[in-house]
Protein backbone atom coordinates (compact mmCIF):
# COMPACT_ATOMS: atom_id res chain seq x y z
CA UNK A 1 0.00 0.00 0.00
CA UNK A 2 1.25 3.68 -0.69
CA UNK A 3 1.56 6.06 1.75
CA UNK A 4 0.22 8.85 -0.31
CA UNK A 5 -2.41 11.04 0.99
CA UNK A 6 -5.77 9.03 0.72
CA UNK A 7 -8.08 11.69 1.92
CA UNK A 8 -6.57 15.71 1.64
CA UNK A 9 -5.95 17.35 4.79
CA UNK A 10 -4.82 20.62 6.23
CA UNK A 11 -1.38 20.92 7.17
CA UNK A 12 -0.51 20.23 10.68
CA UNK A 13 3.24 20.40 10.33
CA UNK A 14 3.04 23.55 12.41
CA UNK A 15 2.40 21.36 15.77
CA UNK A 16 4.60 21.90 18.62
CA UNK A 17 3.78 18.00 20.09
CA UNK A 18 5.91 19.38 22.89
CA UNK A 19 3.54 22.43 23.85
CA UNK A 20 0.39 19.89 24.30
CA UNK A 21 -1.70 20.24 27.49
CA UNK A 22 -4.05 17.83 27.94
CA UNK A 23 -7.37 18.99 29.13
CA UNK A 24 -9.10 15.39 29.50
CA UNK A 25 -7.59 12.38 29.85
CA UNK A 26 -9.40 9.36 29.32
CA UNK A 27 -7.68 6.40 31.04
CA UNK A 28 -9.37 2.97 30.60
CA UNK A 29 -12.76 3.48 29.94
CA UNK A 30 -15.38 0.55 29.31
CA UNK A 31 -18.73 1.60 28.81
CA UNK A 32 -21.74 -0.59 28.97
CA UNK A 33 -25.21 -0.44 27.87
CA UNK A 34 -26.91 -3.08 30.46
CA UNK A 35 -25.24 -5.94 29.71
CA UNK A 36 -23.83 -4.84 26.68
CA UNK A 37 -20.33 -3.57 26.89
CA UNK A 38 -20.38 -0.41 23.97
CA UNK A 39 -16.80 0.85 24.64
CA UNK A 40 -13.74 -1.36 25.41
CA UNK A 41 -10.65 -0.26 27.88
CA UNK A 42 -10.81 3.58 25.92
CA UNK A 43 -7.69 5.96 26.28
CA UNK A 44 -6.69 8.62 25.17
CA UNK A 45 -6.12 12.34 25.58
CA UNK A 46 -7.95 15.56 24.47
CA UNK A 47 -5.67 18.29 24.44
CA UNK A 48 -6.54 21.98 24.92
CA UNK A 49 -7.08 24.00 22.29
CA UNK A 50 -7.27 21.80 20.13
CA UNK A 51 -10.16 19.92 17.99
CA UNK A 52 -9.90 15.94 17.87
CA UNK A 53 -12.26 14.31 15.28
CA UNK A 54 -13.67 10.70 16.26
CA UNK A 55 -14.64 8.99 13.38
CA UNK A 56 -15.81 4.82 12.79
CA UNK A 57 -18.59 2.91 11.51
CA UNK A 58 -21.75 3.36 12.56
CA UNK A 59 -22.29 1.54 16.26
CA UNK A 60 -18.53 1.64 16.87
CA UNK A 61 -18.83 4.01 20.17
CA UNK A 62 -18.09 7.30 19.33
CA UNK A 63 -21.11 8.68 19.91
CA UNK A 64 -21.22 6.76 23.19
CA UNK A 65 -17.93 8.26 23.73
CA UNK A 66 -18.84 12.01 23.66
CA UNK A 67 -22.07 11.27 25.68
CA UNK A 68 -19.33 9.89 28.73
CA UNK A 69 -17.47 13.04 28.51
CA UNK A 70 -20.63 15.25 30.06
CA UNK A 71 -22.17 12.02 31.22
CA UNK A 72 -25.55 12.61 29.35
CA UNK A 73 -25.78 9.37 30.04
CA UNK A 74 -26.72 9.65 33.51
CA UNK A 75 -30.11 10.53 32.33
CA UNK A 76 -30.59 6.79 31.55
CA UNK A 77 -30.65 4.34 34.14
CA UNK A 78 -29.12 1.02 33.11
CA UNK A 79 -26.20 2.71 31.31
CA UNK A 80 -22.51 2.80 33.40
CA UNK A 81 -19.20 3.92 32.84
CA UNK A 82 -15.76 2.53 34.42
CA UNK A 83 -12.37 3.53 34.13
CA UNK A 84 -11.30 7.22 34.42
CA UNK A 85 -12.18 10.76 32.65
CA UNK A 86 -9.80 13.11 34.20
CA UNK A 87 -10.90 17.17 33.12
CA UNK A 88 -8.09 19.10 34.61
CA UNK A 89 -6.98 16.03 36.63
CA UNK A 90 -10.02 15.71 38.21
CA UNK A 91 -11.82 12.10 37.55
CA UNK A 92 -15.77 13.39 36.20
CA UNK A 93 -16.52 9.62 36.97
CA UNK A 94 -16.72 10.04 40.44
CA UNK A 95 -20.02 10.12 42.27
CA UNK A 96 -19.06 13.12 44.18
CA UNK A 97 -19.21 15.04 40.71
CA UNK A 98 -21.88 17.53 40.79
CA UNK A 99 -23.49 17.04 36.92
CA UNK A 100 -25.20 20.40 36.43
CA UNK A 101 -21.90 21.68 37.25
CA UNK A 102 -20.22 19.54 35.22
CA UNK A 103 -21.94 19.95 32.34
CA UNK A 104 -22.01 23.95 32.41
CA UNK A 105 -18.05 23.08 31.85
CA UNK A 106 -18.14 21.29 28.95
CA UNK A 107 -21.58 22.11 26.24
CA UNK A 108 -22.42 20.22 24.08
CA UNK A 109 -24.39 20.01 20.52
CA UNK A 110 -26.21 17.24 19.43
CA UNK A 111 -26.50 15.84 15.81
CA UNK A 112 -30.31 17.21 15.33
CA UNK A 113 -30.79 21.14 16.23
CA UNK A 114 -32.75 21.49 19.37
CA UNK A 115 -33.63 24.77 20.00
CA UNK A 116 -35.78 24.84 23.12
CA UNK A 117 -39.24 26.34 22.63
CA UNK A 118 -38.81 29.77 23.42
CA UNK A 119 -37.83 32.68 21.52
CA UNK A 120 -34.20 33.57 20.12
CA UNK A 121 -33.16 35.58 22.60
CA UNK A 122 -34.37 33.54 25.43
CA UNK A 123 -32.51 30.32 23.85
CA UNK A 124 -29.06 31.99 24.77
CA UNK A 125 -29.94 33.98 27.44
CA UNK A 126 -31.66 31.08 29.70
CA UNK A 127 -27.99 29.48 29.85
CA UNK A 128 -26.32 32.22 30.71
CA UNK A 129 -28.49 33.20 33.91
CA UNK A 130 -28.43 29.36 35.30
CA UNK A 131 -25.06 30.53 36.74
CA UNK A 132 -24.31 34.18 36.48
CA UNK A 133 -25.98 37.24 37.43
CA UNK A 134 -26.03 39.44 34.84
CA UNK A 135 -27.51 43.23 33.97
CA UNK A 136 -29.99 43.19 31.58
CA UNK A 137 -27.13 45.61 29.74
CA UNK A 138 -24.98 42.68 30.19
CA UNK A 139 -27.06 39.84 29.15
CA UNK A 140 -27.73 41.75 25.61
CA UNK A 141 -23.93 42.06 25.05
CA UNK A 142 -23.84 38.32 25.12
CA UNK A 143 -26.50 36.99 23.61
CA UNK A 144 -25.71 39.19 20.79
CA UNK A 145 -21.59 38.24 20.82
CA UNK A 146 -22.57 34.68 21.04
CA UNK A 147 -24.69 34.83 18.15
CA UNK A 148 -21.95 37.17 16.19
CA UNK A 149 -19.64 33.69 16.98
CA UNK A 150 -21.96 31.23 15.72
CA UNK A 151 -22.43 33.43 12.38
CA UNK A 152 -26.03 34.04 13.28
CA UNK A 153 -26.04 37.42 14.34
CA UNK A 154 -26.82 39.13 11.12
CA UNK A 155 -29.73 36.88 10.23
CA UNK A 156 -31.64 37.46 13.74
CA UNK A 157 -30.67 40.56 14.85
CA UNK A 158 -34.06 41.98 13.90
CA UNK A 159 -36.22 39.23 14.85
CA UNK A 160 -34.79 38.24 18.28
CA UNK A 161 -37.76 37.76 19.91
CA UNK A 162 -38.96 35.23 17.22
CA UNK A 163 -39.62 31.68 18.50
CA UNK A 164 -36.91 29.66 17.80
CA UNK A 165 -38.23 26.72 15.81
CA UNK A 166 -39.24 29.56 13.31
CA UNK A 167 -35.56 28.94 11.94
CA UNK A 168 -34.56 27.11 9.16
CA UNK A 169 -32.71 23.89 10.14
CA UNK A 170 -29.41 25.28 9.69
CA UNK A 171 -29.87 28.43 11.29
CA UNK A 172 -31.73 26.18 14.25
CA UNK A 173 -28.50 24.00 14.41
CA UNK A 174 -26.12 27.60 14.65
CA UNK A 175 -28.56 28.72 17.19
CA UNK A 176 -27.47 25.97 19.50
CA UNK A 177 -23.72 26.40 18.99
CA UNK A 178 -24.49 30.22 19.87
CA UNK A 179 -26.53 28.63 22.89
CA UNK A 180 -23.33 26.32 24.28
CA UNK A 181 -20.78 29.02 23.49
CA UNK A 182 -22.75 31.43 25.69
CA UNK A 183 -22.47 29.84 28.74
CA UNK A 184 -18.39 29.84 28.15
CA UNK A 185 -17.42 26.43 28.38
CA UNK A 186 -14.20 24.52 28.27
CA UNK A 187 -14.81 22.00 26.39
CA UNK A 188 -17.44 21.62 23.33
CA UNK A 189 -18.56 18.16 22.17
CA UNK A 190 -20.14 17.99 18.99
CA UNK A 191 -22.12 15.14 18.06
CA UNK A 192 -22.34 15.27 14.21
CA UNK A 193 -23.61 18.50 13.95
CA UNK A 194 -23.41 18.95 10.34
CA UNK A 195 -25.36 15.59 9.67
CA UNK A 196 -28.67 17.38 8.98
CA UNK A 197 -27.74 20.22 7.17
CA UNK A 198 -27.02 21.64 3.27
CA UNK A 199 -23.16 22.41 2.73
CA UNK A 200 -23.63 26.08 2.68
CA UNK A 201 -24.62 25.21 6.18
CA UNK A 202 -22.09 23.09 7.03
CA UNK A 203 -19.32 25.10 5.80
CA UNK A 204 -20.16 28.00 8.17
CA UNK A 205 -20.05 25.24 11.03
CA UNK A 206 -16.66 24.28 9.87
CA UNK A 207 -15.34 27.53 9.63
CA UNK A 208 -16.83 28.57 13.39
CA UNK A 209 -14.87 25.06 14.46
CA UNK A 210 -11.55 26.60 13.05
CA UNK A 211 -12.20 29.63 14.99
CA UNK A 212 -13.76 28.34 18.43
CA UNK A 213 -10.60 26.35 18.91
CA UNK A 214 -8.77 29.21 20.07
CA UNK A 215 -11.06 29.57 23.00
CA UNK A 216 -12.14 25.90 23.42
CA UNK A 217 -11.28 22.35 23.83
CA UNK A 218 -13.38 20.62 20.39
CA UNK A 219 -14.12 17.10 19.98
CA UNK A 220 -16.47 16.51 16.93
CA UNK A 221 -17.69 13.11 16.00
CA UNK A 222 -18.71 12.73 12.33
CA UNK A 223 -19.61 10.25 10.20
CA UNK A 224 -17.85 12.46 7.16
CA UNK A 225 -14.24 11.64 6.65
CA UNK A 226 -13.78 14.73 4.58
CA UNK A 227 -14.96 16.50 7.36
CA UNK A 228 -12.90 14.97 9.90
CA UNK A 229 -9.88 15.30 7.57
CA UNK A 230 -10.33 19.17 7.17
CA UNK A 231 -11.86 20.17 10.70
CA UNK A 232 -9.73 17.90 13.14
CA UNK A 233 -6.06 18.54 14.69
CA UNK A 234 -6.34 14.84 16.19
CA UNK A 235 -7.76 12.28 14.96
CA UNK A 236 -9.18 8.93 16.64
CA UNK A 237 -10.23 6.06 14.92
CA UNK A 238 -12.93 3.86 16.56
CA UNK A 239 -14.32 0.22 15.65
CA UNK A 240 -16.35 -2.42 17.97
CA UNK A 241 -15.79 -0.17 20.49
CA UNK A 242 -12.40 -0.40 20.71
CA UNK A 243 -10.08 2.99 20.10
CA UNK A 244 -7.85 1.59 16.94
CA UNK A 245 -5.96 4.51 16.37
CA UNK A 246 -5.49 8.08 17.72
CA UNK A 247 -2.89 10.41 16.13
CA UNK A 248 -2.36 13.55 14.08
CA UNK A 249 -4.82 13.73 12.15
CA UNK A 250 -2.80 14.20 8.92
CA UNK A 251 -0.65 10.60 10.05
CA UNK A 252 -3.93 9.14 10.60
CA UNK A 253 -5.05 10.09 6.96
CA UNK A 254 -1.70 9.23 5.30
CA UNK A 255 -0.02 6.58 7.07
CA UNK A 256 -2.53 4.91 8.93
CA UNK A 257 -0.36 2.18 11.11
CA UNK A 258 -3.58 0.13 11.15
CA UNK A 259 -4.73 -2.28 8.81
CA UNK A 260 -8.43 -1.22 9.66
CA UNK A 261 -7.55 2.67 10.07
CA UNK A 262 -6.72 2.17 6.13
CA UNK A 263 -9.44 -0.01 5.07
CA UNK A 264 -12.02 2.68 6.84
CA UNK A 265 -10.85 6.18 5.73
CA UNK A 266 -10.03 4.63 1.93
CA UNK A 267 -13.92 3.10 2.27
CA UNK A 268 -13.50 -0.53 1.98
CA UNK A 269 -15.68 -0.70 5.02
CA UNK A 270 -18.05 1.18 7.25
CA UNK B 1 -56.00 -10.28 -18.28
CA UNK B 2 -55.83 -7.67 -15.24
CA UNK B 3 -58.94 -5.41 -15.97
CA UNK B 4 -61.34 -8.10 -14.93
CA UNK B 5 -59.47 -8.78 -12.00
CA UNK B 6 -59.67 -4.63 -11.51
CA UNK B 7 -63.19 -4.49 -12.07
CA UNK B 8 -64.05 -7.11 -9.59
CA UNK B 9 -61.67 -5.32 -7.06
CA UNK B 10 -63.89 -1.34 -7.95
CA UNK B 11 -67.10 -3.18 -7.46
CA UNK B 12 -65.64 -4.33 -3.84
CA UNK B 13 -64.37 -1.06 -2.78
CA UNK B 14 -67.63 0.59 -4.30
CA UNK B 15 -69.98 -1.56 -1.99
CA UNK B 16 -67.58 -1.58 1.27
CA UNK B 17 -67.23 2.22 0.43
CA UNK B 18 -71.37 2.12 0.61
CA UNK B 19 -71.15 0.56 3.84
CA UNK B 20 -68.84 2.59 6.02
CA UNK B 21 -71.03 5.65 4.15
CA UNK B 22 -74.37 3.99 5.38
CA UNK B 23 -72.46 3.26 8.92
CA UNK B 24 -71.68 6.69 9.40
CA UNK B 25 -74.86 8.45 8.76
CA UNK B 26 -76.50 6.04 10.70
CA UNK B 27 -74.02 6.97 13.64
CA UNK B 28 -74.06 10.63 13.12
CA UNK B 29 -78.16 11.00 12.20
CA UNK B 30 -79.01 10.27 15.86
CA UNK B 31 -76.30 12.72 16.91
CA UNK B 32 -77.99 15.10 14.06
CA UNK B 33 -81.27 14.40 16.10
CA UNK B 34 -80.87 15.30 19.67
CA UNK B 35 -78.97 18.25 18.62
CA UNK B 36 -82.19 19.32 16.90
CA UNK B 37 -84.64 18.46 19.90
CA UNK B 38 -82.76 19.75 21.57
CA UNK B 39 -82.16 23.22 19.96
CA UNK B 40 -85.71 23.24 19.51
CA UNK B 41 -86.93 22.70 22.41
CA UNK B 42 -84.52 24.78 24.42
CA UNK B 43 -83.97 27.93 21.79
CA UNK B 44 -87.51 28.95 22.40
CA UNK B 45 -86.92 28.92 26.59
CA UNK B 46 -83.49 30.94 26.28
CA UNK B 47 -84.41 34.39 27.35
CA UNK B 48 -82.49 36.78 30.02
CA UNK B 49 -84.81 36.03 32.57
CA UNK B 50 -82.76 32.21 32.38
CA UNK B 51 -79.68 34.22 33.41
CA UNK B 52 -81.01 36.38 36.31
CA UNK B 53 -83.72 35.06 38.38
CA UNK B 54 -83.72 31.76 40.63
CA UNK B 55 -85.40 28.50 39.75
CA UNK B 56 -89.18 28.92 40.03
CA UNK B 57 -91.74 26.77 41.88
CA UNK B 58 -93.64 24.98 39.89
CA UNK B 59 -96.30 27.15 38.47
CA UNK B 60 -94.31 30.31 38.30
CA UNK B 61 -91.54 32.39 36.21
CA UNK B 62 -88.25 32.00 36.81
CA UNK B 63 -84.64 31.07 35.27
CA UNK B 64 -81.76 29.09 35.75
CA UNK B 65 -79.58 31.85 37.20
CA UNK B 66 -78.81 29.76 40.90
CA UNK B 67 -77.83 26.28 38.84
CA UNK B 68 -75.25 28.04 36.43
CA UNK B 69 -73.31 29.59 39.21
CA UNK B 70 -73.84 26.90 41.08
CA UNK B 71 -71.95 24.86 38.06
CA UNK B 72 -69.35 27.12 37.88
CA UNK B 73 -68.59 27.43 41.56
CA UNK B 74 -68.61 23.15 41.44
CA UNK B 75 -66.55 22.94 38.23
CA UNK B 76 -64.03 25.98 39.45
CA UNK B 77 -63.33 24.04 42.54
CA UNK B 78 -63.03 20.63 41.23
CA UNK B 79 -61.07 21.99 38.23
CA UNK B 80 -58.75 23.97 41.41
CA UNK B 81 -57.98 20.61 43.74
CA UNK B 82 -57.78 18.30 40.53
CA UNK B 83 -55.85 19.87 38.25
CA UNK B 84 -52.83 20.63 40.67
CA UNK B 85 -52.62 16.71 41.62
CA UNK B 86 -52.95 15.34 37.85
CA UNK B 87 -50.15 17.73 36.65
CA UNK B 88 -47.66 16.43 39.57
CA UNK B 89 -48.72 13.05 39.16
CA UNK B 90 -48.51 12.96 35.08
CA UNK B 91 -45.15 15.10 35.73
CA UNK B 92 -43.41 12.38 38.13
CA UNK B 93 -44.83 9.30 35.20
CA UNK B 94 -43.26 11.52 32.41
CA UNK B 95 -40.22 12.75 34.08
CA UNK B 96 -39.02 11.05 37.09
CA UNK B 97 -40.11 7.61 37.32
CA UNK B 98 -40.61 6.94 34.00
CA UNK B 99 -38.66 3.72 34.07
CA UNK B 100 -39.89 2.85 37.34
CA UNK B 101 -42.61 0.43 38.40
CA UNK B 102 -44.54 2.54 40.70
CA UNK B 103 -45.50 4.66 37.30
CA UNK B 104 -46.98 1.31 35.79
CA UNK B 105 -48.75 0.64 39.09
CA UNK B 106 -50.34 4.45 38.63
CA UNK B 107 -50.92 4.05 35.26
CA UNK B 108 -52.86 1.06 35.49
CA UNK B 109 -54.62 2.37 38.66
CA UNK B 110 -55.17 5.72 37.01
CA UNK B 111 -56.60 4.26 33.84
CA UNK B 112 -59.63 2.39 35.72
CA UNK B 113 -60.27 5.30 37.85
CA UNK B 114 -60.39 6.99 34.01
CA UNK B 115 -63.51 4.48 33.10
CA UNK B 116 -65.29 3.58 36.62
CA UNK B 117 -68.62 4.97 36.57
CA UNK B 118 -69.16 8.27 37.83
CA UNK B 119 -71.65 6.84 40.34
CA UNK B 120 -69.26 4.99 41.86
CA UNK B 121 -67.36 8.47 42.90
CA UNK B 122 -70.45 9.97 43.93
CA UNK B 123 -70.98 6.85 46.42
CA UNK B 124 -67.15 6.81 47.65
CA UNK B 125 -67.27 10.96 48.90
CA UNK B 126 -71.00 10.44 50.57
CA UNK B 127 -69.52 7.46 52.34
CA UNK B 128 -66.21 9.65 53.50
CA UNK B 129 -67.73 13.06 53.35
CA UNK B 130 -71.41 13.16 53.43
CA UNK B 131 -71.96 11.10 55.57
CA UNK B 132 -69.36 11.32 58.58
CA UNK B 133 -70.31 15.30 58.42
CA UNK B 134 -74.12 14.43 58.23
CA UNK B 135 -75.26 16.90 55.31
CA UNK B 136 -74.90 17.20 51.85
CA UNK B 137 -72.57 19.76 50.37
CA UNK B 138 -70.94 21.96 47.97
CA UNK B 139 -67.53 21.29 48.94
CA UNK B 140 -68.18 17.11 48.63
CA UNK B 141 -69.62 18.19 45.23
CA UNK B 142 -66.36 19.91 44.44
CA UNK B 143 -64.16 17.07 46.03
CA UNK B 144 -66.44 14.38 43.53
CA UNK B 145 -65.47 16.41 40.57
CA UNK B 146 -62.18 16.46 41.32
CA UNK B 147 -61.61 12.71 41.66
CA UNK B 148 -63.15 13.16 38.01
CA UNK B 149 -60.74 15.39 36.62
CA UNK B 150 -57.77 13.82 38.25
CA UNK B 151 -57.58 10.91 36.16
CA UNK B 152 -57.78 12.75 32.81
CA UNK B 153 -55.26 15.53 33.72
CA UNK B 154 -52.70 12.73 34.70
CA UNK B 155 -53.55 10.77 31.43
CA UNK B 156 -53.19 13.78 29.31
CA UNK B 157 -50.03 15.37 31.44
CA UNK B 158 -48.43 11.92 30.86
CA UNK B 159 -49.06 11.62 27.27
CA UNK B 160 -48.19 15.32 26.45
CA UNK B 161 -44.76 15.18 28.12
CA UNK B 162 -44.04 11.77 26.68
CA UNK B 163 -44.21 13.45 23.11
CA UNK B 164 -41.74 16.14 24.27
CA UNK B 165 -38.43 14.47 22.23
CA UNK B 166 -35.79 13.07 24.77
CA UNK B 167 -33.15 14.97 22.50
CA UNK B 168 -34.66 18.36 24.17
CA UNK B 169 -34.31 16.79 27.78
CA UNK B 170 -30.71 16.46 26.95
CA UNK B 171 -30.08 19.70 25.14
CA UNK B 172 -31.33 21.52 28.10
CA UNK B 173 -29.09 19.26 30.49
CA UNK B 174 -26.25 19.31 28.54
CA UNK B 175 -26.00 23.40 29.17
CA UNK B 176 -26.23 22.20 33.16
CA UNK B 177 -29.61 22.70 33.48
CA UNK B 178 -31.05 21.38 36.98
CA UNK B 179 -33.64 18.47 36.30
CA UNK B 180 -36.41 20.79 37.99
CA UNK B 181 -36.11 23.53 35.62
CA UNK B 182 -35.34 21.33 32.45
CA UNK B 183 -39.74 19.75 33.28
CA UNK B 184 -40.77 23.17 34.08
CA UNK B 185 -39.09 25.44 31.72
CA UNK B 186 -38.79 23.54 28.94
CA UNK B 187 -40.68 20.38 28.60
CA UNK B 188 -43.64 21.85 30.51
CA UNK B 189 -43.21 24.67 27.86
CA UNK B 190 -43.07 22.33 24.63
CA UNK B 191 -46.03 20.19 25.89
CA UNK B 192 -48.03 23.35 26.91
CA UNK B 193 -50.77 23.30 24.49
CA UNK B 194 -51.87 19.67 25.23
CA UNK B 195 -51.35 20.03 28.58
CA UNK B 196 -54.32 23.09 28.82
CA UNK B 197 -56.33 21.10 26.51
CA UNK B 198 -56.25 18.20 29.28
CA UNK B 199 -57.75 20.81 31.40
CA UNK B 200 -60.39 21.90 29.04
CA UNK B 201 -61.59 18.44 28.18
CA UNK B 202 -61.64 17.87 32.18
CA UNK B 203 -63.64 20.82 32.66
CA UNK B 204 -65.78 19.50 29.48
CA UNK B 205 -66.39 15.79 30.75
CA UNK B 206 -67.44 16.84 34.59
CA UNK B 207 -69.50 19.72 33.49
CA UNK B 208 -72.19 17.70 32.66
CA UNK B 209 -71.69 15.03 35.35
CA UNK B 210 -75.05 14.63 37.21
CA UNK B 211 -74.43 10.67 39.19
CA UNK B 212 -71.63 12.00 41.29
CA UNK B 213 -73.69 15.01 42.56
CA UNK B 214 -76.97 13.87 43.49
CA UNK B 215 -74.83 12.02 46.41
CA UNK B 216 -73.08 15.19 47.54
CA UNK B 217 -74.07 18.96 46.28
CA UNK B 218 -77.27 17.85 46.11
CA UNK B 219 -79.67 20.50 44.82
CA UNK B 220 -80.89 23.55 46.13
CA UNK B 221 -84.02 25.53 44.70
CA UNK B 222 -82.89 28.46 46.48
CA UNK B 223 -79.73 31.10 46.07
CA UNK B 224 -76.61 29.84 47.83
CA UNK B 225 -72.85 30.40 47.93
CA UNK B 226 -72.46 28.29 51.09
CA UNK B 227 -69.97 25.82 50.44
CA UNK B 228 -70.72 24.19 53.64
CA UNK B 229 -74.50 23.54 52.49
CA UNK B 230 -76.37 21.46 49.18
CA UNK B 231 -75.92 23.54 46.24
CA UNK B 232 -77.56 23.79 42.89
CA UNK B 233 -76.10 22.81 39.59
CA UNK B 234 -77.42 22.30 35.74
CA UNK B 235 -77.06 18.37 35.68
CA UNK B 236 -79.16 17.69 38.85
CA UNK B 237 -81.47 20.52 38.04
CA UNK B 238 -82.08 19.10 34.67
CA UNK B 239 -82.64 15.68 36.28
CA UNK B 240 -84.93 16.99 38.58
CA UNK B 241 -86.74 19.10 36.31
CA UNK B 242 -87.22 16.74 33.27
CA UNK B 243 -88.25 14.48 35.34
CA UNK B 244 -91.19 16.32 36.82
CA UNK B 245 -94.95 16.38 35.70
CA UNK B 246 -94.66 20.38 35.18
CA UNK B 247 -94.48 21.88 31.69
CA UNK B 248 -92.82 24.81 32.66
CA UNK B 249 -90.27 22.76 34.81
CA UNK B 250 -89.50 20.90 31.73
CA UNK B 251 -88.86 23.78 29.53
CA UNK B 252 -85.87 24.80 32.04
CA UNK B 253 -84.96 21.83 31.80
CA UNK B 254 -84.79 21.87 27.80
CA UNK B 255 -83.16 24.87 27.99
CA UNK B 256 -80.20 23.99 30.48
CA UNK B 257 -79.74 21.05 28.67
CA UNK B 258 -79.09 23.41 25.52
CA UNK B 259 -76.76 25.99 27.89
CA UNK B 260 -75.06 23.21 28.82
CA UNK B 261 -74.24 21.33 25.65
CA UNK B 262 -73.27 25.02 24.15
CA UNK B 263 -70.43 25.72 26.24
CA UNK B 264 -68.98 22.21 26.36
CA UNK B 265 -68.90 22.62 22.42
CA UNK B 266 -67.65 25.84 23.14
CA UNK B 267 -64.89 24.14 25.24
CA UNK B 268 -63.78 21.36 22.86
CA UNK B 269 -63.29 23.96 19.99
CA UNK B 270 -61.40 26.25 22.20
CA UNK B 271 -58.72 22.66 22.80
CA UNK B 272 -58.84 21.83 19.43
CA UNK B 273 -57.57 24.74 18.41
CA UNK B 274 -54.75 25.07 21.05
CA UNK B 275 -54.29 21.33 20.05
CA UNK B 276 -53.58 22.63 16.32
CA UNK B 277 -51.57 25.38 17.27
CA UNK B 278 -49.29 23.30 19.03
CA UNK B 279 -48.04 21.64 15.67
CA UNK B 280 -47.49 25.32 14.30
CA UNK B 281 -45.89 26.78 17.11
Amino acid sequence: MSSAALVPTVNHTDLDLATLKNKVLIRNLNFFYGAAQALKDVSLPLYEHKVTGFIGPSGCGKSTLLRVLNRIYDLYPKQRAEGEVLLDGEDILSPKQDLNLLRARIGMVFQKPTPFPMSIYENIAFGIRLYERVTRSGLEERVESALQRAALWEEVKDKLHANGLSLSGGQQQRLCIARTVAVRPEVILLDEPCSALDPISTAKIEELIDELKDDYTIVIVTHNMQQAARVSDFTAFMYLGELVEFDLTSKVFTAPRDRRTQDYITGRFG
Amino acid sequence: MTVELYSVRRRRNRIATGFALAATTFGLGWLVVILISLLWNGVSGLSTRVFTQMTPPPGSDGGLLNPIVGSLILTSLAVLMGTPIGILAGTYMAEYGRHSRLTTVVRFINDILLSAPSIVVGLFVYEVMVAPLGHFSAIAGAVALAIIVVPVVVRTTEDMLLLVPNQLREAAAALGMPRAVVVTKVAYRAARAGMITGVLLAVARVSGETAPLLFTALNNQFWSLNLNAPMASLPAVIFQFALSPYQDWQKLAWTGALIITLSVLALSIIARALAASRTSP
